[in-house]
């Protein structure tokens, strides 16, 4: 590579870098309490030189901003955010190595745990994925936790969603595997007989209709 | 024919003072003139002459009695005032051609402006939280703003509900209730740790468009 060419790139790149920094702190300037907005700062700036999606830190310290979070616990929260975004990437690069790691499934897999799900449970969904074109993250571990929220023993519940993707189930079809057994829990069925009901519904388990309200807006306050 | 008592007849001529007639006579005498006087009073023929009679008697309705002192505007006001019989002929397929015009109008400017994307779907609302002045929702599909996304109450019994279009994938939110109590939707269904001591509520949009 030419000095002059490399020397360009350096410095498209930090200017990328700077204008990245100016954008972060004009979104959480006014929203979040000033002594924090340096070490937020620093938390995201961190996260982007990781190869780790920011929006979802920078979605938690406007959160915590408009929640009235004191400076210091705000802050505190970020980190435990950037942690749980390590620690997704790490599941989904020791699940799949040859799967590529997008920003989208590093957030459902940090959303995953942050939902109660174990690691091991997480790792042996995402391992079993099927065959490509890779399936988005999202759907089937969202699946899982809710069929564990509901008391469904979570070995059984991700037996029971590997089974619909082998059956052809995919995206949010999975949402619908999990709508159909909480479903009979509500008919008055023991899990375990809820899970096997629904087995033998696969492939053809119920779709969850749409809403249909009277009136709809569109996206209020479209991100900056 | 019964011949009638000559006494009586003299009277009834008016050539007998009636009182000097004997009792009976008398009342026989009050009877045939109350019945002459009946007679003299003869209603029209038929009834239809008779209403006649009766409205021709009747005041004359003022619209005829003021027409000629009523001015230009005054007379097509009433006239646009009055109740006037209508009748509209229309060939059905132009019928069908209007109601499909009035349809588009009313209901495609809504449906342009609210329909989702390929990647988008409809997000419903609803929150029963009786007594609130306000209700609204916040959440990281508005970057946590607040008075963005407001729910209406239209019947007043505490059902606060709205619909937003928003990008598919998972949202999380809250209620604000009256401007400061932090709610999690309790219909939600699915929460996720706030990091902050709290549970949001989670919210995952399906595209509109199947998979």
């Amino acid at each position: 590579m030419r000095p002059a060419l490399g020397l360009a790139l350096v410095l498209a790149a930090s200017h990328a870098s700077a204008v990245s920094a100016q954008s972060v702190r004009a979104r959480l300037e006014d929203r979040v309490p000033a002594a924090a907005l340096p070490a937020i700062d620093s938390l995201v700036t961190q996260a982007g030189s990781e190869g780790l999606p920011t929006e979802p830190l920078l979605q938690k310290a406007l959160e915590g901003g408009v929640k009235g979070i004191a400076a210091d616990r705000l802050v505190n929260g970020v980190r435990r955010g950037l942690t749980q975004l390590r620690d997704a990437r790490a599941i989904l690069v020791r699940a799949a190595p040859a799967r590529a790691v997008t920003p989208g499934d590093v957030a459902a897999v940090s959303a995953a745990l942050a939902r109660g799900l174990s690691p091991a449970l997480v790792e042996r969904l995402l391992g079993a994925a099927p065959p490509p074109p890779p399936e988005p993250a999202g759907p089937v571990l969202h699946a899982a936790a809710d069929l564990v929220a509901r008391g469904f023993p979570p070995d059984s519940a991700a037996d029971l969603l590997l089974t619909a993707q082998r059956e052809g189930l995919r995206g949010v079809r999975l949402l619908d595997v999990a709508a159909a057994a909480s479903h009979e829990l509500q008919r008055g069925c023991a899990p375990g007989e809820a899970l096997v009901r629904v087995r033998e519904m696969l492939p053809n388990v119920p779709e969850v209709p749409p809403p249909r309200p009277r009136a709809v807006t569109r996206r209020p306050g479209p991100r900056s | 024919m019964t011949s009638i008592d000559r006494r009586l007849q003299e009277a009834l001529d008016g050539e007998r003072d009636p009182a000097t007639l004997p009792a009976e006579l008398r009342e026989a005498y009050a009877r045939l003139v109350g019945a002459a006087q009946l007679l003299s009073h003869t209603p029209p023929a038929s009834v239809a002459e008779r209403v006649m009679a009766e409205v021709r008697r009747l005041p004359a309705p003022a619209s005829a009695a003021l027409a000629f002192e009523d001015g230009v505007a005054r007379r097509v006001a009433r006239w646009f005032a009055q109740p006037r019989a209508v009748t509209l002929r229309l060939r059905p397929a132009w019928t069908l051609a209007i109601a499909a015009a009035l349809a588009a109008v009313v209901f495609l400017p809504l449906a342009e402006s609210v329909a989702p994307g390929a990647e988008e779907g409809v997000a419903q609302f609803v929150g029963h939280f009786p007594g609130a002045r306000s209700v609204e929702v916040v959440g990281s599909f508005n970057d946590w703003r607040r008075g963005a996304l407001p729910l209406s109450d239209e019947h007043h019994d505490g059902i606060w509900h709205g619909a937003v279009v928003l990008p598919a994938g998972q949202h999380e939110y809250m209620f604000v209730v009256d401007g400061e109590r932090w709610v999690a939707d309790p219909l939600a269904g699915r929460y996720v740790d706030d990091g902050f001591g709290r549970e949001n509520a989670l919210l995952i949009v399906r595209p509109a468009v199947g998979p």
